[in-house]
């Protein structure tokens, strides 16, 4: 279970005038994603969903407010006073609070993270990825217990068959298509049977038809995972409103930024298999439109 | 495994490298186009002074540079001249670049480290390394160590730049997605940063490698008994023209060798880049 109490985040950036200034990116989010669910974040774009995003997988600290999975704090929110700030400041002194370990491999939550782009790293092989992701996994295990290279590359080759990558187990991701890029990004994301994995605007690069299939693909393995008593909790940053209703169990939607909160939460309640012209879908989808286009010509106004 | 047929393995690969490497190396030398260049300009070389068109005591034509060659081969050890020279600048460029990959990669990766050393190199990197030579040959006295540290500061600086560069320009995307799997630090730049740095290092090992070569020359022809850059530095006190040409193109042609090697490096080892 992922609870978000109230973050927030706050940057300093430079005006055009080279003046600093203060910019709200997430304003007050609270949020409960229980286990097993699939979640979306729908936005118009610079309001702050991959910010989010990013704060839920521990890749950048929130100024205000904690986000806990499994009970388990992500990371503590940025110091506020002065006194706070210097004693931040000598405890990640050398090393910054992000990082795991100087030289242990340990993960700190159950995640996977899946980007749009730079899933996947272009010097290793489909195969080298995969493997790469479940040796960090299998690091925090004593050493008589750590699986040898040949079981882990077993392991590897069943998820890259499970996600259709059988025979390209060789293949560098530059010649991959988008497509099998970013299948190889979900086989490794699988491969280390994670509780939640978080989704940047994953199938945003790919072509129309191959969305689709990869979002059945992604239901059937997200299934599969349920049926085998290891449900994963999917959140997915989208621009997409259709692939949003279709996926999900609820769709939260963030007001325009800059200070982007949650506007509205609904949810899709209609059992799984769906189709993606079911009424009830459709209907859905009108009303998210309906809310978006709102926000974007209020906004509009304002700027007039 | 339908991929492993088209692996080779023993004496088989080691030619079949060999091929490629002479393919890759010399294909743009024997390539029509530049013949039509170079055969005229090697003719030139010959005809005019030959017809002493340029006076033959200023530019000796190719056949006595060739005739040269031959003499200092079997008479005057150029081989161990060589042998010299090489052994000198792979001790140096051993040491330059395992010091400076290293810390330019700490320094790219971490900002307090960056803090403390980084204006140390910026203050000390415009010195022009021939500057050195008074000071280390004082030091050092004339002899290999002297050789060896003008070198080394010669390749140490644009190593330590380019891959310091190279590491911190690291996408961030990258390192977050390894480390949401938990990488450690030290996993990170063993498996992410120094890869995506990889192009940039070797750019700077064939950076290195000129100027590696420029200190080699200069610091032969300054003192010692040995080296190619010594045979020019005679050279020039004799006034010995063709054999001063003579050791232009063979510090020239192992410059061009040691650069080629590092392009194959480069091709095999970032096999993922090709076809981009």
């Amino acid at each position: 279970m992922i609870e978000v109490c109230s973050i927030s985040k706050f940057f300093s950036v430079v005006n055009d005038k080279g003046l600093a200034e203060g910019l709200t990116a997430v304003l007050n989010v609270s949020l409960l994603i229980p286990d097993g669910s699939i979640v979306s974040l729908i936005g118009p774009s610079g309001c702050g969903k991959s910010t989010f995003l990013e704060i839920l997988a521990g890749l950048q600290a929130p100024t205000d407010g904690e986000i806990r999975i499994d009970g388990k704090r992500v990371l503590e929110p940025l110091p506020s006073t002065r006194k706070e700030m210097e004693d931040y400041k000598r405890r990640y002194r050398f090393i910054s609070p992000l990082a795991n370990g100087v030289f242990t491999d340990r993960p700190k939550h159950d995640i996977a993270m899946i980007f749009q782009d730079y899933a996947v790293f272009p010097w290793m092989t489909a195969l080298g990825n995969v493997v790469f992701a479940l040796e960090l996994r299998s690091a925090g295990k004593r050493r008589s217990e750590r699986p040898s290279r040949a079981e882990l590359e077993e392991k590897a080759r069943i998820y890259l068959g499970k996600v259709g990558l059988a025979g390209a187990e060789h293949k560098y991701p530059s010649q991959l298509s988008g497509g099998m890029r970013q299948r190889l990004a979900l086989a490794r994301a699988l491969s280390v049977e994670p509780k939640i994995i978080l989704m940047d605007e994953p199938f945003a690069a790919v072509d129309a038809l191959q969305r689709e299939k990869l979002q059945d693909d992604l239901l059937f393995l997200w299934k599969e995972a349920g049926d085998n008593a290891a449900p994963i909790s999917i959140v997915i940053v989208s621009h997409d409103v259709p692939e949003a209703v279709y996926l999900s169990d609820e769709v939260i939607v963030f007001s325009p930024g800059p200070g982007g909160t949650v506007r509205n939460r609904i949810l899709v309640d209609v059992p799984r298999p769906r189709a993606r012209t079911d009424p009830e879908i459709l209907e859905i989808q009108e009303r998210i439109f309906a809310v978006l286009q709102y926000d974007i010509n209020q906004e509009s106004m304002y700027a007039i | 495994m339908t991929d492993d047929c088209y692996e080779t393995t023993g004496i088989r690969r080691v030619i079949q490298e060999l091929g490629g490497f002479c393919k890759n190396a010399l294909g743009n030398f024997f390539s029509p186009e530049f013949l039509c260049v170079l055969a005229p300009l090697l003719l030139l070389w010959e005809l005019l002074p030959r017809y002493d068109i340029i006076p033959a005591s200023l530019l000796p034509p190719l056949s006595t540079v060739a005739a040269t060659f031959k003499d200092m081969l079997l008479h005057r050890n150029l081989t161990l001249h060589i042998a010299y020279s090489m052994g000198r600048f792979f001790v140096a460029f051993g040491i330059a670049v395992g010091l400076a990959v290293p810390i330019g990669m700490l320094m790219g990766w971490n900002q307090k480290i960056r803090a403390f050393i980084l204006p140390l190199w910026q203050l000390l990197s415009p010195i022009p390394p021939p500057a050195w030579v008074p000071m280390t040959i004082i030091v050092f006295g004339i002899g290999s160590s002297m050789h060896i540290f003008l070198m080394v500061i010669g390749i140490f600086y644009p190593v330590l730049f380019n891959t310091y560069q190279g590491i911190k320009d690291t996408d961030p995307r990258y390192l977050a997605s390894a480390r949401v799997f938990g990488a450690s630090e030290f996993t990170l730049l063993r498996k992410v940063y120094f890869w995506h740095a990889f192009g940039a290092i070797i750019m700077s090992l064939k950076t290195g490698v000129a100027m590696g070569l420029v200190m080699l020359v200069i610091g032969e022809a300054y003192g010692g008994r040995m080296g190619i850059g010594f045979l020019l530095g005679q050279a020039k006190d004799y006034f010995l023209i063709p054999e001063m040409m003579v050791c232009m193109m063979v510090t020239g042609f192992i410059g061009w060798f040691l650069i080629e090697v590092l392009k194959y490096v480069e091709i095999k080892a970032a096999i993922w880049k090709v076809g981009r």
